[in-house]
């Protein structure tokens, strides 16, 4: 009996130790995300992608020596929900925080991410977040501050648009894009001849679609989610419109493209990454996620791929993990593909958290994004 | 019976007390957001369970009094205890107006009148951003000062959040016991008998709605307080839609019925999270058995169950071999 229980006591504490000695070897990502609810399309490219590069990382031992431990939390595309469960990954002692991507659940939680002193890499848009003197927030793509100007840079020069009709969704992303979008209209002399508004969700297009054809103008400006996005185009193209048709980042975006099929061609717009863009790495981060996934990845799945990478060039830069100083070594600092083929794209982040990089100028063509022109970076870092 | 219920009563009470000290921040968070969702449950069953007035709107009212309480402090520096009674006195005028198409129409003719209403309410918290935010919502919205207590600390803000929802359920319980109560009662029962025996209709339906929306409006600086931010989102129509399955679920016309549901539809999903991918899918596949199978909800599961066993032990003599 007593050699039994002296057994049993070995066991445990051999358990004990390797589970001691376990989690000496890894480090914990959380990535609070959309996988239910109206952003479940967008949540699961970027938890792939996510999942991806953690086994790329894993695969190559490691940071510094440390397997990466990550797991994914459904916000249920709602921001209440998405405080609890970032809280949640809080108690766990996670050492950066992914996520999420609806910039209403980002300003909601983000809060207790600077408490807590944890760095946290969104995938959210709104010009708002990096505005609230977060000291560890950090985006992998462009804030609307950072688009905005160059599509309606675009509009201007290209287009050579005097009236443009805006349709957006009346959400924290979409009503922040839009007073942008409005303000450098009003600075670059454009005129806005209808300002429509529609829901997060909506399904029927019909009447607001209307509106935007009858206002007269010279080009549409869409800026709506997703599936959304699909929804408006569909119905844009009942109603027979052929004219300019410009947006920013989702009206192009891979999902919207699938799921509007023939509909989504002709549109353009600006677009931060895309898996069609002339960069070798982000063609080659496309095919391997189409050949993991069986799909094509969208700008939230490559948002994804590389916030884990930007987490792994920080902590490979202190030669520590540190959540700390992480900041420190990420805001200022250029990050080229020569220090971290995982970034996909050099680029500058700035004292703010905020990207800067080349971006593109892209058009639906027989329902592929076709590259027209690359932009440079707003900054001159690369010179 | 009635010790046993004192007893189970004392039981509950204690875990509640004490099991929070356990848990992490991100478990206390939950507790303090379902005791307070218990109070919205407890004030849609006055105007549902006992009264039989449908209302699908409990979620525009919790935002009347979370907008009331988040603009009063940050915008004009009010203290938390003094937007009380403007919370609870605005949502109990807008739940006596929203009383009023319940004096012409009931059943889902009613129902999708407080739909209308939460929806318009919704908007207005959206589209009147010089008021609201609009989307963008209040943000830094200060949790209560209290004897001198922190209330940043999420445990001690847990126990100002159970004080409350013991306090709202003492007054729930003396509103059951009340001649209110039986004349809400009798309103659900036969609206025309009630009338013949002296029952004021038109007050008592009104007073049905209005002290339901009062409920969930007081709940709402609470909850503006806990989340520290609100924005238009979580008083839209499916959360009306949650506060109903909230009692529905859980026993609608039971004292019991709405805390018991509030924790079915707000901490169960949670505890199903380990099944990844598929934990919504369990969870709205558990909701739809036991609507199928249970009407009554948890606390009619129960007395089935209790009602059983005594059915069993009043059989079981007769049945020993003689």
């Amino acid at each position: 009996m007593s050699k039994t229980r002296l057994g049993v006591a070995l066991a445990a504490a051999v358990g004990l130790w390797s589970a001691v000695a376990g989690a000496q070897d890894t480090v914990k990502f959380a990535s609070i995300i959309e996988l239910s609810g109206n952003g479940a399309a967008i949540g699961t490219n970027w938890r792939d992608a996510v999942d991806m590069a953690v086994e790329e990382i894993n695969a190559a031992g490691g940071i510094l020596g440390k397997k990466i431990e990550i797991e994914h939390l459904d916000t249920q595309s709602n921001p209440g929900t998405s405080r609890a469960v970032l809280q949640k990954a809080l108690d766990g002692d996670p050492y950066v925080v992914l996520g999420p991507i609806f910039s209403s659940s980002t300003r909601v939680n983000m809060a207790l991410t600077e408490r807590a002193g944890v760095p946290q890499i969104v995938g959210s848009e709104a010009a708002s977040i990096t505005q609230q003197g977060h000291p560890t927030i950090f985006r992998t793509s462009f804030g609307q501050e950072m688009g905005m100007p160059k599509l309606v840079n675009y509009l201007k020069n290209e287009i050579k648009a005097k009236k443009v009709a805006l349709i957006w969704t009346n959400d924290e992303w979409g009503k922040g894009g839009r007073n942008t979008a409005k303000d450098l209209m009003a600075k670059a002399g454009i005129e806005v001849v209808a300002d429509v508004s529609t829901e997060v969700q909506q399904v029927d297009f019909s009447a607001e679609v209307l509106k935007v054809v009858k206002a007269g103008a010279d080009a549409i400006f869409a800026y709506c989610l997703e599936e959304e996005s699909a929804r408006f185009l569909n119905e844009l193209r009942k109603q027979g419109y052929n004219g300019p048709l410009v947006g920013e980042t989702t009206l192009i975006s891979q999902k919207v493209i699938d799921l509007a099929g023939a509909n989504a061609n002709g549109a353009r717009g600006h677009v931060g990454l895309t898996i069609d863009a002339p960069v070798d790495l982000l063609q080659e981060f496309g095919r391997k996620f189409e050949a993991r996934t069986g799909r094509k990845s969208d700008h939230n799945g490559i948002k994804g791929y590389i916030a884990v990478y930007l987490a792994k060039e920080a902590t490979e830069r202190m030669g520590k993990f540190d959540r700390d100083g992480f900041a420190k070594a990420l805001r200022g600092a250029v990050v080229t593909t020569k220090d971290e083929p995982g970034v996909l794209m050099d680029l500058r982040i700035d004292e703010t958290g905020d990207v800067d990089r080349e971006s593109f100028l892209v058009e639906v063509v027989d329902g592929k994004q076709q590259v027209v022109k690359v932009l440079p970076p707003v900054g001159d870092w690369k010179k | 019976m009635g010790t046993m219920r004192w007893i189970a009563g004392g039981i509950f009470l204690a875990l509640l007390v004490l099991l929070p000290r356990e848990l992490k921040p991100y478990g206390i968070f939950l507790m303090s957001n379902w005791v307070l969702f218990c109070v919205v449950a407890m004030g849609l069953n006055l105007t549902l369970g006992y009264a039989g007035q449908i209302s699908i709107a409990q979620a525009g009212f919790l935002g009347v009094g979370a907008y009331t309480t988040a603009i009063l402090t940050t915008r004009f520096g009010w203290d938390f205890w003094l937007t009380l009674p403007v919370a609870t006195g605005l949502s109990f005028l807008l739940g006596l107006i929203v009383g009023f198409p319940a004096l012409r129409v009931q059943h889902h003719y009613l129902a999708f009148v407080t739909l209308g209403f939460n929806i318009l309410i919704y908007l207005v918290f959206r589209n009147e951003d010089w008021l609201t935010g609009g989307a963008f919502g209040i943000f830094d919205i200060p949790r209560p000062g209290f004897l001198g207590v922190d209330m940043r600390d999420p445990l001690s803000f847990y126990y100002l959040c159970l004080v409350f929802a013991a306090l709202m359920f003492a007054a729930a319980w003396w509103i059951v016991r009340s001649p209110w109560g039986r004349a809400f009662a009798a309103l659900r029962e036969n609206p025309v008998r009630a009338a013949s025996l002296g029952v004021d209709i038109r007050t008592y339906t009104l007073l049905a709605f209005a002290i339901g929306s009062a409920f969930a409006g007081l709940t709402g600086a609470f909850y503006a307080s806990l989340l520290e931010f609100i924005d238009p989102y979580p008083f839209a129509l499916e959360y009306s839609l949650s506060f109903l399955l909230m009692v529905i679920s859980g026993g609608s016309a039971t004292l019991i019925g709405p805390i018991v549901g509030a924790g079915m539809v707000l901490l169960l999903p949670e505890w199903l999270r380990f099944a990844k991918d598929y934990y919504l899918l369990i969870y709205a596949l558990l909701v739809m058995v036991l609507m199928a199978f249970c009407p009554e909800g948890m606390v009619g599961l129960w007395r089935r169950m209790v009602a059983a066993i005594g059915r069993r032990r009043a059989r079981a003599p007769t049945e020993r071999p003689t």
